[in-house]
């Protein structure tokens, strides 16, 4: 039973601890900081790709060749850059 | 000898020729690897589970230390209402990090590698996530694409903005995972050559590139499995909570 009760004091103990570190916000930094520095750099060509592709879809449906291609692409551009600042806001209102 | 450095990428068909209705069903590496993913994580969770003592052993202590990443991971970005999709998110994150693990060990094939398989994932869960939008919010998940406090004169243009970033959700998600792992093999396999051709001289510099490049796919691996998993949960966060 000795066993026992020195187990209880030790689940209190990491109880607590687990508490106090829960409070710190910032106990997975680097791997989720990289993360998002992935994130950062395919959403912005990703962006650019997909606006790309919708402007040569509508242009063969619309048979307007090189137009709306061009517009999609900086569309897709400005989205891009648009969602990089917003991810970035995001990430220093998290700091 | 495969000196190629993309011939590691190369699926060929193990055992017979299985064709349903004029569909290519054949037995491939890529499916050996993937059953040898879901082989490994079911053995490791049934290892895990088997015996649930307080004081956990080792299998119990790692498929402890996954739930609660997972769910820890959940509940930070999408809230309790995403609770129910933890089964979901939790077979994801653990089939695309076995996956990318099982793909380090010499002679592996990477299933992670090729873009038809992550996109296949990615586009279920962009399916799945306008699902589970439309189906919590009706018509009003459309609200997605016109943000509040935007000039009646942008509107337009932002929407079409909003509309190019949500379509981009599955590509970039598919794309990010599918190139960081066929790079950093590729790039393991062209300094693993330099090694050869360079010889006992000078052969020991792309060694220890080698060796670094090694640690760092791992890192890789690992990040890219939690940024697939994360993603997901932010994407479901948009469909279940509606605040732009």
């Amino acid at each position: 039973m000795a066993n026992f009760n020195d187990f209880k004091t030790r689940l209190k103990i990491a109880k607590e601890k687990l508490k106090s570190s829960s409070n710190n916000t910032n106990n997975s930094g680097n791997s989720s900081s990289m993360g998002s520095a992935f994130k950062l750099s395919t959403d912005l060509v990703a962006h650019v790709a997909v606006g790309t592709i919708i402007g040569f879809i509508l242009d063969s449906w619309f048979d307007t060749k090189p137009w709306l291609i061009i517009i999609f692409f900086f569309l897709g551009s400005i989205a891009g850059i648009l969602n990089v600042i917003k991810t970035a806001k995001q990430m220093q209102e998290k700091e | 000898m495969a000196t190629n450095p993309m011939h590691q990428f190369q699926v060929y068909k193990l055992g017979p020729e299985i064709k349903i209705a004029g569909i290519d069903l054949s037995f491939t590496n890529a499916s050996l690897f993937m059953l040898l993913s879901a082989a490994t994580i079911c053995g490791l969770l049934f290892l895990g589970t088997k015996e649930k003592k307080i004081i956990p052993g080792k299998f119990q202590l790692i498929s402890e230390i996954f739930y609660n990443f997972i769910a820890k991971m959940i509940s930070d970005t999408a809230g309790s209402k995403a609770k129910p999709y933890f089964p979901f998110i939790f077979s994801l994150f653990m089939f695309v990090l076995f996956c990318n693990m099982l793909g380090m060990l010499p002679y592996s094939f990477t299933v992670t590698s090729h873009i038809i398989v992550t996109l296949l994932m990615a586009i279920f869960i962009f399916v799945a996530v306008t699902v589970i939008g439309f189906l919590k919010h009706g018509f009003g998940y459309l609200k997605l694409f016109v943000p509040s406090g935007v000039p009646a004169v942008l509107l337009p243009l932002i929407t079409v903005i909003e509309i190019i970033s949500y379509l981009s959700r599955p590509v970039s998600l598919s794309v990010r995972l599918f190139a960081n792992m066929m790079a950093g093999h590729t790039m393991l396999k062209v300094f693993g050559g330099f090694v050869i051709s360079l010889g006992v001289l000078g052969g020991w510099l792309p060694l220890s590139f080698s060796v670094a490049l090694t640690g760092l796919e791992i890192l890789v691996a690992f990040l890219q499995a939690y940024v697939f998993a994360i993603l997901t949960c932010i994407y479901l966060n948009d469909a279940l909570n509606l605040h732009h």
